[in-house]
């Protein structure tokens, strides 16, 4: 197992360097520079810029640059960000860990809703339960994440204007911006917990959704299928109950290729958390990285899209390492 | 004279017999009778059929111009204008009307309230009125000034309300069609084109080419899509980027929207390419294309008239359930304001943009939040087809 994890480690290094030479590419369309901006200001000099250049390296070739860059990159060393003069690190530590609290909730709320589901559809196959099951999950695959955000926004506030006026509660019932509530700072560790649970309800419950559709219907067909096959007729032979064996026999090895595609998930979660996150205001990864975009604080947005990756490549590599855990068929010699 | 039945006629000549030897179908006509069978992926198509119509008739169905306001009187966030059926002192039939509606403050929440002047003439709803000064243009080509309906001045018809600025929500949807149901659609060709030339040369030549081009789609795909795109779709939209320096673009709003369709293809492709290479790499042995290869084609007629056919039908399927995406995808950039803009065009994203606007409660304007169906409603429709498309293409699954 080991020499296994060591060899897929090592194949990820070309992948990184790529996607970190792309996004440093992608850096170079910035029109102009930080400094550029600056240069407009009429009260500052033209030594200050060239000086400002000079510290920032932006006077130097692009491949120099590059290579400084990713220097101190291996170094854990993200560089500084223009606009708040603060390591890069530090800016972009809070909306990465906010982000990925809320994808993680999602996830697993994803699991929760989407396992039983899909047992319960293969199950009962062509019952009017299975087809409002499909019928569901076509609309969570047409929504738009971000409109059904505002659409349950949108609920919550007419669900409050209905709660007021016949039993006078005038608060809404989950709440619907930011992640924590007034005073957060000074709730007890288990309170401020739970108040963030709290807040991460609606927009991971909506995240989750987005992917409930695929999720089903591949566990459905899976389902199906080993329900067909002959060690569960052994089993049935053998006199186990129905529970067992949905639950012990079919749905183990149809489960597997979800393990695998955690990896697979991770980037739509990401991608469909992006726009929720602005819905609902939540301090995530894209607020941040739109913010950075339009100061043109190259290294920030560099910083979010090479954490990211990294983030992205380990979750691949993780899942694929449970995969090899969980289906003994799978030879990692 | 009856047309003689095939099974029942003789022996057919000449080139009729390779028709007959396949039981008088081609692999289109199969796939659209099996297609047929399909009656919700059929529904799907005849809505997608009408959305794309009405899209493109949006100037004839709309009332309004895209961006036509006006600042006197007030219209800003006017609620959908309710359209009278009966009379009010008869309580009979009659031709459908409006009224004038004045603005009052609530004195409660002091929020800008709509109420009809019913004391005020009644304005019917016209059929086939002509708005000189309002023209528009049919799919760029055809002048006119002739609109669905409309009511005279000052009475207005808001179907689905109004925006921040007055605009008529109902036209801007119509237009926004337009931008938001075609992006998807060219989005793919750029999307596929990449993914085939690049998945089929993997494929075919193998080796260290094969190995580049995989290489190139596993780093493509360590960034996360999202943020990739908006990047690119920022820092590309901005006239003084490199590249539109170094061609001289200027990002109108036809560069612009080309822009994103060139942005969503390019982040897209890498699925494909791996899909069709793996296809290629069992299709390149099989022996039609060896006896190919010894007749002494060259390698690109092997590539592109011998083993990229043969990908055709799965490659149909990939890009219908494709297009559902690239349209989430291009109504996301719009939302976040990196689409075409405010200005030149109105994509269903950038409508929904208003409902978060700052200062918007949307529990009093409800209706901001009314583009979102359309997009559903197309999604739906494309995935339905999409499906439908699978399974006629699939011998299995033949009724």
């Amino acid at each position: 197992m080991l020499p296994y994890i060591i060899r897929r480690f090592f194949h990820l290094i070309p992948t990184f360097l790529g996607a970190t030479l792309l996004a440093f590419l992608i850096s170079q369309l910035v029109p102009g520079d930080f400094v550029t901006q600056r240069a407009l200001e009429p009260n500052v000099r033209q030594e200050t810029i060239d000086r400002m250049r000079a510290q920032f390296g932006l006077d130097q070739p692009v491949l120099v640059q590059y290579v400084r860059w990713m220097g101190s990159l291996v170094q854990g060393d993200l560089g500084m960000s223009f606009s708040s003069n603060q390591p890069v690190m530090n800016v972009i530590r809070r909306p990465i860990q906010n982000s990925l609290y809320l994808v993680l909730f999602a996830t697993i709320l994803l699991w929760m809703m989407a396992i039983p589901l899909g047992v319960f559809s293969a199950v009962r196959q062509y019952t009017f339960g299975d087809q409002a099951v499909s019928a569901v999950s076509y609309f969570g695959l047409a929504i738009p994440n971000f409109f059904f955000a505002q659409v349950l926004v949108l609920g919550l506030f007419l669900f409050r204007g209905f709660t007021r006026e016949t039993f006078g509660y005038s608060s809404l019932l989950f709440p619907v911006a930011g992640m924590t509530s007034n005073g957060w700072e000074n709730f007890t560790p288990w309170h401020q917990f739970w108040d963030i649970m709290w807040h991460m309800i609606i927009p991971g419950f909506v995240i989750a959704t987005a992917s409930i559709a695929g999720f089903t219907r591949v566990l459905r067909g899976q389902m199906i299928e080993y329900l067909g096959s002959d060690f569960i007729r052994t089993a049935r032979a053998k006199g186990l109950g129905n529970r067992s064996i949905t639950y012990k026999h079919a749905l183990r090895p149809a489960i597997i290729p979800f393990i695998a595609g955690i990896g697979a998930l991770l980037p739509s979660l990401i991608g469909g958390a992006g726009l929720v996150e602005i819905v609902m205001a939540w301090p995530g990864i894209t607020p941040r990285l739109l913010d950075a975009i339009q100061r043109q604080d190259i290294y920030v947005v560099l910083g979010f899209l090479v954490i990211s990756s990294l983030l992205l490549m380990i979750g691949n590599l993780i899942s694929d390492l449970l995969l090899a855990v969980a289906d003994p068929r799978i030879r990692y010699g | 004279m009856t047309v003689p039945n095939p099974s029942q006629s003789q022996m057919p000549k000449g080139k009729d017999v390779a028709k007959v030897a396949v039981g008088g179908k081609t692999q289109g006509r199969i796939v659209w009778e099996q297609f047929r069978k399909h009656h919700i992926a059929l529904v799907g198509l005849v809505v997608l059929l009408l959305m794309y119509v009405a899209a493109a008739f949006a100037g004839f169905l709309a009332p309004y111009g895209m961006n036509e306001y006006r600042r006197t009187p007030v219209s800003a966030f006017m609620p959908p204008t309710t359209i009278h059926w009966t009379d009010p002192e008869t309580g009979r039939l009659t031709r459908p009307f409006v009224y004038e509606f004045v603005s009052e403050r609530d004195p409660v929440t002091r929020q800008r309230v709509y109420v009809e002047n019913t004391d005020g003439p009644r304005y019917p709803i016209q059929f086939f009125v002509r708005r000189p000064n309002q023209t528009y243009r049919i799919l760029g080509i055809w002048q006119s000034d002739l609109r669905l309906f409309g009511v005279e001045d000052p009475a207005r018809v808001f179907l689905w309300g109004t925006n921040s600025l007055g605009k008529d929500l109902f036209t801007r949807i119509l237009y926004g069609g337009q931008v938001s149901l075609t992006i998807g659609v060219l989005a793919v060709w750029v999307s596929l084109t990449l993914g085939l030339t690049f998945g089929v040369i993997a494929g075919f030549y193998g080796g260290l080419v094969d190995d580049f081009f995989m290489r190139l789609v596993e780093v493509l795909d360590a960034i996360p899509g999202l943020f990739l795109l908006i990047v690119l779709a920022t820092l590309l939209k901005d006239p003084r980027n490199p590249l539109a320096q170094l061609f001289g673009l200027q990002m109108t709003s036809a560069q612009t929207f080309l822009m994103i369709v060139m942005v969503l293809g390019f982040v897209s492709w890498g699925g494909l390419a791996r899909t069709i290479r793996s296809l290629v790499l069992s299709l390149r042995e099989m022996d039609y294309a060896q006896a190919a290869k010894a007749l002494g084609a060259s390698e690109g007629r092997v590539m592109f008239r011998h083993l990229l056919p043969a990908t055709a039908s799965y490659v149909m399927v990939i890009l219908t359930l494709a297009i559902p995406g690239f349209i989430l995808t291009e109504v996301g950039l719009s939302f976040l304001g990196l689409g075409p803009s405010e200005l030149d065009s109105a994509s269903w994203g950038l409508l929904l943009r208003d409902a978060t606007a700052r200062g918007v409660s949307i529990q009093f304007v409800p209706w901001l939040l009314i583009p979102g169906i359309p997009i559903f409603v197309a999604v739906l429709c494309w995935n339905l087809v999409g499906d439908g498309l699978r399974d006629a293409f699939d011998p299995k699954k033949r009724r």
